[in-house]
């Protein structure tokens, strides 16, 4: 995102031109692998035995350990080392701040994820407006879809991001 | 390691009960656990000068961690064999270091679909002893039917 911070900003434009576009469809750097989710177990003390144990994913339903079903946006990234320069479609969405807070997160899961599996992402710009906030009168909010799918091209999930851009205040008093 | 709770059956909920919830302490050393697990290095989640610079409070948990709470509030419930179909939440207020986080939840309604599968619909939430709840949320998880 870029903070585009002249009186010029128009979200009419910026709607006309933006929604709609999509990312390329990437591959995450890594495959679906245990200590990641082990981690993310951790940071939430969730001891459960499919997500922990290779003997009791072996043994379940699944045939192997899966992952949180919220850790799909994770395994299709690329995380953040090193770093990967954000080229994407959607890496430079004029906003008029940089600063930015995820607010609404919708999910649909269709299948698990299970270690080995290699998940890849893309993303598509739905929607583009302008809502105050306290913090800035001009604040911009993003909606993105992401649909994620695994080495088979089934598709593992689909989600729906809102995403709050804002200003910080030295900037909402100059009005930047 | 802990052993696979017993599995929970669509015919075992109704509408009204309370998911059993659990606590998280947010010290340091959980602020430290959230970048290591959701890997999200945005400093608005950990540097508090970086946080009240952009006019927050103090800085407060991402996303990642929150979404990880909620959705072992659901897997501990569910069991085994149960699916989470459709989860969603919402960001609305903030949860900070020293906060009392509690992760809760209920059944809203149930239903046995057309493709036979069992439906449970549920709000769950974070709240903090600070200012209540800050995370709302809504899912919709699929559980065995006792007969099938």
């Amino acid at each position: 995102m870029s903070d585009q911070v002249d009186e010029s900003y128009d979200i009419e434009v910026i709607k006309a031109e933006w929604i709609g576009k999509k990312t390329e469809k990437t591959t995450g750097r890594y495959p679906v692998e245990y200590d990641p989710i082990r981690r993310h177990c951790h940071m939430v003390e969730d001891t459960n035995p499919l997500f922990l144990d290779p003997d009791a994913g072996k043994n379940s339903q699944y045939g192997a350990v899966i992952a949180p079903p919220v850790m799909a946006g994770y395994f299709a990234g690329s995380g953040p080392w090193p770093q990967k320069a954000k080229t994407d479609a959607l890496a430079n969405v004029p906003t008029r701040g940089e600063r930015k807070i995820n607010m609404n997160i919708d999910w649909e899961y269709l299948i698990p994820i299970k270690i080995g599996d290699q998940l890849s992402s893309q993303r598509e710009l739905i929607d583009i407006f302008e809502k105050p906030i306290k913090l800035d009168s001009k604040a911009v909010w993003l909606v993105t879809e992401t649909r994620i799918t695994n080495q088979n091209d089934d598709v593992v999930a689909i989600g729906r991001n809102t995403l709050l851009t804002h200003r910080t205040p030295e900037q909402v008093s100059a009005d930047l | 390691m802990t052993t696979l709770q017993t599995q929970l059956h669509w015919e075992d909920v109704k509408e009204g009960d309370t998911i059993p919830g659990y606590t998280l302490d947010l010290t340091w050393t959980k602020m430290v656990e959230q970048v290591s697990g959701s890997q999200d290095f945005y400093e608005v989640h950990h540097d508090p000068d970086f946080a009240r610079e952009a006019g927050h409070e103090e800085i407060f948990y991402n996303t990642g961690f929150t979404q990880a709470a909620l959705c072992r509030l659901l897997t501990d419930w569910m069991g085994k064999d149960g699916w989470i179909q459709n989860f969603s939440f919402q960001m609305r207020r903030m949860n900070i270091p020293e906060d009392h986080v509690q992760v809760k939840g209920v059944v809203t309604g149930t239903q046995v679909r057309e493709d036979g599968k069992g439906a449970v619909t549920v709000d769950l939430w974070l709240e903090n002893d600070r200012i209540g709840i800050t995370t709302p949320a809504e899912a919709t998880v699929l559980l065995p039917l006792r007969e099938s």
